[in-house]
């Protein structure tokens, strides 16, 4: 059986796929799984998840973030000459790295 | 691990679901989760009318994407509140539809004219926003990674609220008069949004003591100000004369606490003002109306053929 690993490096942060281990049931796939995937990398927590658990939809499927033109759910497409709170430029700073993290996904 | 050892290990994004946490700590972060949850319903639903309302098709694809967004804040929220272990999401939505649930106080009042739209979209999202970017250091992990995604999605809110009000406030002076009159009427509840003064404030000592706030109401409050009364001064909307704001210097404001309407603030708080009850009904009727897509969905456990979803372990 194949069980999916998740690394989360420090407390707080995401759990993210890191790879997966040959293990026949829960308790050992999380010890392979601190063996394999803990060792050297740092760690604070790992998921272990069994593989044919896990859903999987690709973009051959659908068209992630629609057809349409959906500019107007980005802060991007708002202008004004006043100052924004910092929190309102943080958050726009974000959808602008999602943006161009897509784009580059496109090329 | 007990409430001693929870306070001095409380930092941002300190505890996880696989931690064992005290039933007190998972008491009070359910209700400031489940309170959060519920006030993003309830503003989408405030919300909600206005799509049809909205003067353009920009106007209208915009604001619509924003009302979904909220929904789904919501969603997001519950799922963090469950994760608690108190209370499941059918509980909390079922107490949101019978009165129980409390939620903001600017989501209690009507909602009537366009002009009032961005009173919600531009401040008090902007508040929202406010408060929702210190909740990001939360200690309780999956309220601050649900507060990623919301901050995220927040800055096209209050962004396209924002460009809702600048083209009323350059627009027609009828549409100036309306968007003043709109403001006169909902900037002290704006202002309330935050809550009552730190010393009036009865939940605020345990939870900042355990990390799950970072900042206090007044802190919040003011920092707000700091940031909002310049923008709609900027946007040439008179600030009311009551209640008192006072320029304590360089860019810093203080309410006088004292002028705004605090009997009105808890009557609104637990769910007693009666426009407000009005809007728990009629989510509960659309809650209600919809109840067959979700039995239909879940499965019901009465049809032959069906089946009870596998018992998580």
């Amino acid at each position: 059986m194949i069980w999916e690993v998740f690394r989360q490096e420090k407390p707080g942060d995401y759990h993210t796929h890191c790879g997966n281990v040959h293990a026949p049931d829960r308790e050992m796939a999380k010890q392979f799984a601190v063996i394999q995937h803990g060792r050297r990398k740092p760690t604070e927590s790992l998921w272990v998840v069994p593989q044919e658990e896990v859903g999987e939809v690709d973009a051959d499927e659908v068209a992630f973030g629609g057809t349409t033109d959906k500019s107007y759910r980005w802060a991007m497409a708002y202008t004004s000459s006043t100052e924004h709170a910092k929190e309102v430029i943080a958050s726009q700073q974000e959808q602008e790295q999602a943006e161009a993290d897509r784009q580059r996904g496109d090329d | 691990m007990d409430v001693e050892t929870v306070k001095e290990r409380a930092g941002p994004r300190e505890f996880s679901p696989a931690d064992d946490m005290p039933e007190k700590y998972r008491k009070a972060a359910t209700r400031m989760i489940q309170f959060h949850a519920n006030s993003e319903i309830m503003g989408a639903y405030l919300e909600k009318p206005f799509i049809r309302q909205a003067p353009s098709i920009d106007r209208k694809l915009a604001f619509s994407a924003k009302v979904q967004d909220e929904i789904g804040h919501g969603q997001l929220l519950y799922r963090a509140a469950e994760s608690l272990g108190i209370k499941t999401r059918e509980e909390m939505l079922d107490e949101l539809a019978n009165g129980e649930g409390k939620f903001l106080n600017c989501f209690h009042y009507p909602m009537e004219s366009w002009a009032e739209v961005p009173m919600i979209a531009f401040f008090v999202d902007g508040a929202a926003m406010r408060r929702q970017a210190t909740l990001k250091s939360s200690s309780w992990e999956p309220y601050a990674h649900a507060m990623d995604k919301v901050c995220f999605e927040e800055g096209f809110h209050v962004k396209h609220g924002e460009d809702i009000m600048a083209r009323m406030a350059t627009g027609s002076r009828k549409e100036q008069q309306m968007l003043q009159d709109a403001f006169d009427e909902w900037w002290p509840r704006i202002i309330q949004f935050f809550g009552p003064t730190d010393d009036k404030s009865t939940h605020h000592d345990f939870s900042a003591e355990v990390g799950l706030k970072q900042k206090t109401n007044d802190e919040l409050r003011n920092a707000f100000l700091d940031a909002y009364v310049p923008k709609a001064k900027s946007y040439g909307l008179e600030i009311p004369e009551y209640p008192r704001i006072e320029e304590v210097g360089d860019g810093e404001y203080h309410v006088e606490e004292d002028d705004l309407d605090w009997d009105e603030f808890f009557t609104v708080s637990k769910n007693e003002y009666e426009p407000g009850k009005g809007q728990i009904d009629s989510r509960k009727a659309a809650q209600e109306a919809v109840d067959w897509v979700r039995d239909t969905i879940e499965g019901d456990a009465n049809l032959p053929g069906s089946q009870a979803a596998p018992a998580a372990d």
